[in-house]
């Protein structure tokens, strides 16, 4: 088909219809398959999922589903500590880890954006963490991390000349969560410093300037100039980071296994289990559901602080 | 000169090729066939393709082993490797989606009742009695009865063919025990002779006994880093087994026989407690500990003993992977006082079977398969430090000959003997459905308790209470029913009284 008869479809269309079914028609047919596709990927899997919270469905003993009104909910709110737990070491990650990256990632920004040109190649070495998978993150910090082998725990020793004796990272219910904290911090710091940056880079030069002859101190310059008007960039990182943190779950498998004990199991971790180990699909459907209602909740705080900035 | 350097280039490729495909024979380089097993290769298909899953690694080894064998028959193997921890869970995420991926199926025996119950497998009796036998029979009379009862049946029928025999057994260095300084330090320290230790408190006495800081002496060397007496299986996802080495043998069932948890009696918490003991003889990272790192502890020359499935004596055996070799002594697992008898009980956790997915569109291939890796080649299987897979067999059992190349005859003689009498202890995992979520909330409760999260009581009081909840929630009635029935299938093979 040419181009030309592909932009004439609504008129030949409307040799079919009228003039204004013919318009609405052919609009209809643009957009179904996007429709379809919605539908397909998005839209029956939240009913479904809707509709398995009421159900028990055990896949384990059979594919028959029963219907159980509230009982997965309120298993989940009043007799599942585990997943209170779960949902405490996620809140963890989500609040200090990514604040971390948060202060990190600005003052490496600040830095690199007084470096002039030669930040292009510090800025690339940054970005290394960003393009490796994070399974290869997680088994390079399962090696660091390693308390016979690890080069972390063998430099900690070295350093102290024998004096310190480092944790068994990984193994001690102490610090497995501060791992996989780590890890994520190192990988996720560069995508804060990428963005910050770009913030700077696109305030006004001449605002800058304008305050500087104002008599404006450096510190006053970047708290009263600068964090204001980068705070739209801030607030969208941060939440960016804070929905893609609170579904971490290939450096819990990877570097923990959720253990020792329950030491570092995450949301996302436990509802795989729930989903994929003990295929208890009705209870899994509840753990999504409320993970999604938290996300939302946490976007929408975001977007509406946004909004009283003014940003949008 | 620009052809030049495409001739250099070109010949580099050469090289490169060269040498990696020489590094692909030598990694398809299995054990010689041994000629001790009678069999025939199924009548050649027609190039069919047959697609297998698996554990990735060294068990998975076999298939490459007798490709020839394979291409003998006309069936290409395709092989899908997932990782150890996941093998239920895929194959089970493709067996709901009908996705018919897999023709052969490896899973654990622990499945069985989940995978039957719900058709995912076929049954393979009208296979197994086609003739001639020398083609179709696999032996299953050969087969020892809890690999193959627990392992293979369900229902009466038989759904899956056993390639690995899991139990554990106690593994220790012999020039330690048998040093003649040792002895006399230990005897002096505790009043008693140095032995491979015979009940769990003793474990604890030895594993105190071995542990020793860099510096301090050991066999008459001085030590340049840390050493320790033991190591447990410390790793969320089995850790439960090692816990229940200890509570079956003071007596502790999972369930009565109407599946009210047994798991917290004044036995099984003393149980734990002597696990969460044992810790403080343990390298300082023992609950990250694995399969391999267990192995690795033990055979790398840093504890005393371990407890571990029957591969490792083998591995223990090959100087490419050992750094004890020689020096590697098998034991019952240690057991518990009851009255004036000591209590034996080894866990059979893992063990490894094949099963024809249901959906397969090449079962008669997919079945010739299994049987060779299962029967004709599996002496060679079993023997060889090339895999994990652990004998299962009478025949593997008898034909000591078989481990002689590898660790000399009379280690191999002790392997075999040892391993024996584990199989004489052997306890069994929780063969229901939904075995998954039982051990899990096991699994987590002991693995809070060795990381100080909760005491024994609390861990085991709060396994009873989650038991309860499952067992509800999987149905009451039909849960009681499958267990009944396995009770009786574990009492038939004299698993339990």
């Amino acid at each position: 088909m040419s181009t030309q008869r592909l932009f004439n479809l609504p008129e030949r269309l409307g040799g079919i219809f009228g003039s204004d079914r013919r318009h609405r028609l052919a609009a209809f047919l643009f957009v179904l398959p996007a429709l379809v596709m919605l539908l397909a990927i998005t839209i029956y899997p939240l009913i479904r999922t809707l509709q398995l919270a009421f159900v028990s469905l055990e896949l384990s003993i059979s594919p028959n589903e029963q219907y159980v009104g509230l009982d997965n909910f309120v298993r989940a709110f009043t007799d599942d500590p585990r997943f209170w737990n779960s949902m405490k070491n996620t809140a963890v990650l989500v609040f200090v880890g990514v604040g971390i990256q948060l202060v990190f990632g600005f003052v490496l920004a600040l830095m690199a954006n007084e470096m002039g040109r030669r930040r292009t190649v510090w800025v690339t070495l940054f970005m290394i963490p960003i393009m490796i998978a994070p399974v290869v993150a997680g088994f390079q910090f399962r090696v660091i991390f390693n308390d016979t082998f690890g080069p972390l725990n063998y430099l900690i020793e070295w350093a102290s000349g024998g004096r310190i004796t480092p944790p068994a990272w990984v193994a001690d219910p102490g610090t497995s969560l501060l791992t996989i904290m780590i890890t994520d911090i190192w990988q996720w710091t560069p995508f804060m410093l990428l963005i910050i940056l770009a913030g700077l880079e696109s305030i006004s030069q001449e605002i800058e300037e304008a305050a500087q002859v104002d008599g404006a101190s450096y510190w006053q310059l970047l708290w009263r100039i600068r964090v204001p008007l980068l705070l739209p960039v801030l607030i969208i990182g941060v939440l960016i980071r804070m929905m893609d943190t609170f579904k971490t779950f290939d450096l819990v498998f990877l570097l923990t296994g959720g253990g020792p004990g329950s030491s570092s199991e995450t949301v996302a971790f436990y509802t795989y289990l729930n989903g994929f180990r003990f295929f208890s699909m009705g209870y899994t459907a509840v753990l999504a559901l409320i993970q999604l209602v938290i996300i939302v909740i946490i976007s929408q705080v975001f977007l509406k602080l946004q909004q009283r900035r003014g940003a949008i | 000169m620009l052809r030049h350097k495409r001739y250099i280039v070109l010949a580099a490729i050469l090289v490169a090729s060269f040498v990696l495909s020489s590094t692909i024979v030598v990694a398809q380089g299995g054990p010689e066939p041994l000629g001790l097993t009678d069999f025939e290769l199924c009548p050649p298909f027609d190039d069919v393709t047959v697609t297998v899953v698996g554990d990735a690694g060294h068990n998975l080894a076999p298939y490459d082993f007798w490709a020839d064998d394979f291409a003998e028959m006309g069936i290409n193997i395709e092989l899908i490797e997932v990782p150890f921890a996941d093998v239920y869970q895929v194959e089970k995420t493709e067996f709901v989606a009908q996705t018919g991926a897999f023709d052969v199926v490896t899973f654990y025996p622990a499945f069985i009742g989940d995978f039957a119950s719900n058709g995912y497998l076929m049954p393979l009796d009208e296979f197994m009695s086609r003739e001639p036998a020398s083609v179709w029979d696999p032996h299953q009379e050969d087969v020892l009865a809890p690999f193959r009862v627990l392992y293979n049946e369900f229902g009466g029928s038989t759904y899956a063919l056993t390639i690995d025999g899991d139990v554990l057994v106690l593994m220790y260095r012999t020039d330690l025990f048998e040093n003649p300084d040792e002895q006399a330090a230990f005897m002096e320290q505790y009043g008693h002779e140095l032995r491979p230790p015979e009940t769990w408190d003793e474990w604890l006495e030895v594993g105190e006994f071995f542990t020793r800081s860099a510096g301090e002496t050991l066999a008459g060397e001085v030590l340049d880093q840390d050493f320790y007496g033991l190591a447990e299986f410390g790793r969320r996802s089995f850790s439960w087994a090692w816990f229940m080495n200890r509570a079956a043998s003071a007596g502790v069932m999972y369930f009565d026989e109407e599946m009210n948890p047994l798991i917290n009696s004044p036995e099984a918490v003393a149980a734990l407690q002597n696990m969460v003991d044992s810790l403080q003889y343990a390298p300082p990272d023992v609950l990250n500990f694995g399969y391999d790192e267990l192995r690795d502890a033990f055979i790398q020359g840093r504890v005393a003993m371990v407890v571990q499935w029957t591969d490792v004596p083998k591995k223990a055996a090959d100087p490419e992977q050992s750094v004890i070799v020689g020096n590697v002594g098998v034991a019952r697992v240690p057991g518990t006082l009851v009255g004036d008898t000591v209590v034996h009980r080894s866990m059979m956790p893992v063990g490894r079977v094949v099963g024809i997915a249901a959906d397969s569109d090449v079962p008669d291939a997919a079945y010739c398969v299994i049987r060779h890796i299962a029967y004709s080649r599996s002496l060679e299987d079993v023997s060889t430090a090339l895999t994990g897979l652990d004998p299962y067999r009478q025949s593997h059992l008898d034909n000591v000959e078989a481990y002689v190349p590898l660790m000399g005859e009379e280690n191999a003689q002790a392997y075999l003997a040892g391993l024996e009498e584990a199989l004489q202890d052997g306890f069994p995992e929780i063969f229901i459905p939904g075995a998954a979520q039982y051990e899990d909330v096991l699994d987590l409760h002991v693995n809070q308790a060795l990381a100080g999260q909760e005491t024994p009581q609390e861990a085991l009081d709060a396994v009873a209470a989650e038991w309860d909840e499952i067992t509800d929630r999987l149905g009451r009635d039909a849960q009681i029913e499958v267990w009944q029935q396995a009770l009786e299938s574990y009492r038939a093979l004299g698993l339990i009284e």
